[in-house]
């Protein structure tokens, strides 16, 4: 009978502990999810902001795109249930969602939906049938489906005063130009409502502040710097990284006007010695790079040499007459890219060169660039529009094809590509079930917070 | 010069000159005082400057120590001593490092020298520092001086080097403290006083490198003001002072003391320049207030002077003016002019002797006229004695010569009586003569004063003599007429001084019997005309010049002594003079000067005066 006892007492204890372990790994609704980020977001309009991973992820939270890209890269519905192409590579077809509602209340309309592509993408011809928008492109567009799912096709509806309405997961509450945004759980989300009710976000933190932030707290996720990231892991924080889908390069504001100047931007770009600058300044995070799309999403970009040329670099100098000389700029809030410029200007000097660092200056700067998709095309593409150069006539969807794209635009000497970095975000422990991305977005549609409580 | 305006004068000057005298001492004394403070602070911020310097190196230096103590450190250089691989991950040890122990500067450099952690640029991470050739014998020293290379700039900074780790490749921390504001401002700098730093990158001289501790280098009043001072020091390499003014306002000088501040090693490199300005405007706002003053005493010492000499002209030079007056007075003739006495000074007793002198002298005037007056008597008696005994003699003779034939001889009475009597008739016509002549003289009438032309005058003589200077038989007398023709008309009686021309061109003609040359000359001043009637006579004695113009005095034979006389009184009557001048055998000259415009109200009151009238006064 003793014995008999002792089993069942085993047996409750099992239960109990069985029991509380479900309750740890169990969503909970409920609580405000702070989060801070870098980015100073001045509008919420998906249409009006700047491409950056912290845009891309506060769009996510407001407003869903007609398709989104799944982790494996596949086009999954969102807005749109189905869709299908027309005029060959020219047009796709939508056909909406029904019943979903903008956060004001009022139904997704087609309408709606045509007038905010427009908004973003005058060239498109954006046509509405019923239920039916059919985006169509002058040129062959295969890529156009990728396009669809980039955030700043987001669909939006701005009311009569300017308060900007969205169909996400999550709808304003209070919003502080570049500063503060305060978002609540949209009841009546079409893919369910999330776990969260709040989501409070501080914006404009460098990545200090942030780290500081969740150390104490006051934030509950945060972005890391890439040269940060063995900080967070070593404080057991946890760590979650995309893929090296941001760019950081060299970007010139204009073609080289002479062959002196090519001459030039060939010496600064041979002077360069990223690996040091891997080690050191990033901490061994990302990958060095001379290619613009990164090696994981294109499969060449080791090709392309990433080794600084000093002697070589010393012997273009030589043949330029007097000691050119160029305007650094970088981001004076990114404490990366100022390290990076001084870097480079040091590089810069054993070659014979003169790089003054001037925060404000834009004829040459530091920049960051996130990848808009992982795509390769579709990369490539927003980037040859980004730096403004001629169109990229896009006949077959061939790596070689690939290839000499990227190589036509970094022969333009409008960018030297240095280093393809990862998007990384740590979260306190109370944090559970959020993702990111292989793009670098943050998914927080099943995050949800552990209750002190419990 | 008055003698009011020269009691002024020196009153003035004395006044001016005590209160300058003062002024320039006291401005001297000010200055030297000035001088003193000014090198006694500077020498005090010097050695403040120079004991802060010590105390901040000291501070360096141990908290370098403590870094190259710390286990952080001395991990750091074991993984190095191992592999040069592993650095990486101390590339923010540096700043963080900088940031808890406080310092500006800190790199940490592997035993090669080559930067494996910067906290002042991180990203010169792998390079060499340059600063140093050899670290070793650095790592043993005090703190010291170095011109710290930036991104963009240069810093000046107390820097100290320590070693951290056994073994071969012992890792250094290089460790510092800026020279800047920050430290500038640890000094206790006084008053009007300021303390600068000039960072020496050998470049020329510009206004960026220099730091204030109370203002930017953009605020500090052309700064490049100061370049002459810093090029000097950068070429002496010595201390120097030298006022700099940074505007037009004396107030706005300053005087800089710089002194060189060098690094270590073997030429000690001049790294930078301590500047010390001492602000002068307190001594310049003085010595203008002082020189207010003595310009505000000197004025008041001059208006003061004014009134001094005014009073003093009252008491002392008013009475002697009214001496002077007074003397002038009587040196015209008012004799009986007198000057208030009052007082017991030496200036009363002047006026009463002054007094009593003119009251002599009028009593003396009343006797000398009284004298001459009885001579005068004396000389007319004498005169007419001897004019009267010549015709009385032959008058008693021929009575008496009557008498005697009347009564010896009755028979020639008749004939002698016939002649007595013409006798008589012929001398008591002499008599009647006489007495008409003297009548004459006293009747000399007043003149009569109308516009003549005095050359008209002169001419009209010559022409009336002209016939009688050539007269046939006598040696002839040339009559030269030598005129002045600018002479305008004067103030004169024609007739009279006609008449006198005529008695002098006589008084020639009588001198010249045996021929000669007769001048009549006319020439004109200031505010008188001359009129000059010369001969080539046998000329005067100085004796009978003397007496040439006494009535009845004559020298010659036949002459009635009354022609010079009347000359005189007609010259006279025109407020005028006439003067001889004559050496035996070369000649007589006769002056006449008369006033060019003579006063129609003297001339009156002269008239008056011979008149015997009462003058009013």
């Amino acid at each position: 009978m003793k014995r008999t006892g002792l089993h069942w007492l085993a047996i409750s204890v099992l239960l109990i502990a069985a029991s509380s372990a479900n309750a740890d790994t169990r969503p909970q609704y409920g609580g405000t999810l702070h989060i801070a980020m870098t980015m100073s977001a001045s509008s919420l309009d998906p249409a009006e902001m700047s491409d950056s991973v912290g845009a891309r992820n506060l769009v996510a939270l407001i407003f869903d795109t007609l398709v989104t890209v799944d982790a494996t890269g596949r086009p999954q519905s969102a807005l749109a249930e189905s869709w299908q192409t027309v005029r060959g590579d020219r047009g796709l077809e939508f056909h909406l969602r029904r019943n979903v509602k903008f956060h004001d209340g009022s139904p997704l309309t087609a309408e709606i939906t045509a007038s905010s592509l427009r908004r973003g993408n005058p060239a498109w011809n954006v046509t509405v049938t019923g239920d039916t928008v059919t985006i169509e492109t002058a040129a062959s567009t295969p890529e156009l489906l990728q396009e669809v799912a980039l955030f700043r096709n987001g669909i939006a509806k701005r009311d009569a005063s300017g308060m900007m309405s969205g169909t996400g997961p999550f709808h304003i509450v209070e919003w502080q130009a570049a500063k503060h945004l305060v978002l609540a759980a949209n009841e009546d989300y079409w893919n369910g409502r999330p776990f969260v009710d709040e989501i409070d976000v501080d914006m404009g933190r460098n990545f200090r502040d942030q780290m500081n932030a969740l150390e104490s707290g006051r934030a509950d996720l945060v972005e890391v710097a890439p040269e940060q990231m063995h900080r967070a892991v070593s404080q057991r924080y946890e760590l979650l990284r995309s893929s090296p889908i941001e760019l950081i390069a060299l970007k010139f504001a204009k073609e080289a006007a002479s062959a002196q100047e090519k001459a030039s931007r060939d010496a600064l770009r041979l002077s360069i010695e990223r690996q040091s600058m891997h080690n050191v300044l990033l901490q061994g995070a990302g990958q060095s790079t001379a290619s613009l799309l990164p090696t994981w999403m294109s499969g060449y970009g080791f090709v392309f040499s990433t080794q600084p040329d000093r002697s070589r670099a010393q012997q273009v100098r030589d043949q330029i007459p007097g000691v050119p000389s160029f305007a650094l700029g970088y981001d004076s809030n990114d404490p990366l890219a100022r390290l990076l410029a001084e870097r480079i200007a040091l590089n810069a000097r054993d070659a014979g060169l003169s790089v003054q660092l001037n925060a404000s200056a834009t004829e040459l700067r530091v920049v960051r660039i996130p990848l808009a998709s992982w795509d390769p095309w579709t990369s490539l593409l927003v980037l040859n529009n980004q730096l403004s150069l001629p169109p990229i006539e896009v006949k077959a969807h061939s790596l070689e094809q690939l290839f000499a794209s990227e190589q036509s635009m970094l022969a333009s000497g409008r960018i030297i590509p240095l280093f393809h970095l990862p998007v990384a975000y740590a979260a306190g422990t109370n944090l559970h079930n959020w993702t990111v991305m292989p793009g670098g977005k943050l998914n927080l549609a099943s995050a949800w917070l552990k209750s002190s409580q419990s | 010069m008055s003698f009011r305006r020269k009691l002024f004068l020196v009153f003035s000057a004395s006044v001016a000159l005590s209160v300058a005298a003062v002024a320039w001492l006291v401005q001297q004394v000010t200055r030297k005082a000035f001088e003193e403070t000014e090198n006694q602070r500077t020498l005090q911020l010097a050695g403040q400057f120079q004991r802060e310097f010590s105390r901040q190196g000291e501070d360096v230096t141990r908290r370098v120590e403590n870094m190259a103590a710390s286990d952080t450190v001395n991990r750091m250089a074991a993984l190095l001593n191992r592999t040069s691989a592993g650095s990486a991950e101390y590339f923010d040890l540096a700043r963080s490092l900088a940031e808890s122990h406080q310092l500006d500067f800190l790199e940490l450099l592997d035993s090669r020298g080559m930067i494996v952690s910067s906290a002042q640029w991180p990203a010169k991470f792998g390079y060499p520092d340059s600063s140093f050739q050899d670290l070793a014998p650095f790592a043993q020293q005090p703190a010291f001086l170095k011109l710290e290379q930036l991104q963009d700039s240069t810093a000046l900074g107390l820097f100290t080097v320590r070693s951290s780790g056994e073994g071969e490749h012992p890792v250094y921390v290089v460790g510092g403290r800026r020279l800047d504001k920050t430290f500038l401002s640890t000094l206790n700098v006084a008053p009007e006083m300021r303390v600068m730093l000039y960072q020496n990158r050998g470049e020329p001289f510009s206004a960026a490198l220099l730091v204030d501790a109370s203002s930017s280098p953009e605020d500090i009043p052309p700064a490049e003001k100061l370049a002459p001072l810093v090029e000097a020091v950068r070429r002496s390499n010595q201390e120097m002072s030298t006022p700099v003014r940074w505007s037009s306002d004396r107030a706005d000088e300053e005087i800089f003391h710089a002194i060189p501040l060098r690094g270590i090693g073997k030429d000690h490199p001049l790294l930078g320049i301590l500047l010390i300005g001492q602000s002068r405007r307190t001594y310049v706002e003085l010595s203008r207030r002082i020189r207010d003053a003595a310009l505000l005493a000197g004025g008041g010492g001059i208006i003061l002077a004014l009134f001094l000499s005014g009073w003093a002209a009252a008491r002392v030079t008013r009475p002697i003016e009214q001496l002077a007056d007074a003397a002038q007075s009587v040196a015209g003739g008012n004799w009986d002019t007198r000057v208030p006495a009052s007082g017991h000074d030496e200036v009363a007793q002047l006026a009463s002797s002054f007094n009593q002198m003119t009251t002599e002298l009028l009593a003396q005037k009343e006797r000398l006229v009284q004298a001459e007056r009885v001579a005068a008597w004396r000389e007319l008696a004498r005169r007419l004695a001897h004019e009267l005994k010549n015709p009385l003699f032959p008058l008693q003779l021929t009575v008496e010569n009557l008498i005697r034939a009347r009564t010896q001889s009755p028979e020639q009475f008749e004939e002698v009586f016939h002649e007595s009597s013409q006798t008589l008739l012929t001398e008591l016509a002499n008599l009647k003569g006489i007495i008409g002549r003297f009548s004459e003289f006293s009747k000399m009438p007043q003149p009569q004063l109308q516009p003549v032309n005095v050359n008209e005058v002169l001419r009209g003589v010559a022409q009336l003599f002209q016939a009688q200077l050539k007269v046939p038989g006598n040696s002839a007398i040339e009559c030269r007429l030598e005129t002045d023709d600018s002479l305008g008309p004067i103030a004169a009686d024609p007739e009279l001084l006609h008449r006198a021309i005529s008695n002098l061109v006589l008084n020639a003609m009588d001198a010249m019997l045996q021929g000669g040359k007769l001048t009549l000359l006319s020439r004109r001043e200031p505010q008188k005309v001359v009129i000059e009637v010369a001969d080539t006579g046998a000329g005067l004695t100085p004796e009978e010049c003397a007496r040439i113009f006494t009535p009845y005095y004559t020298s010659k034979q036949h002459g009635s002594g009354l022609g010079l006389a009347i000359v005189q009184s007609v010259v006279s009557d025109h407020r005028g003079t006439i003067a001889v001048r004559s050496e035996p055998g070369k000649g007589t000259s006769f002056v006449i000067e008369l006033p060019e415009r003579p006063q129609l109200a003297d001339l009156g009151e002269r008239s008056r005066l011979d008149a015997g009238e009462p003058v009013r006064s």
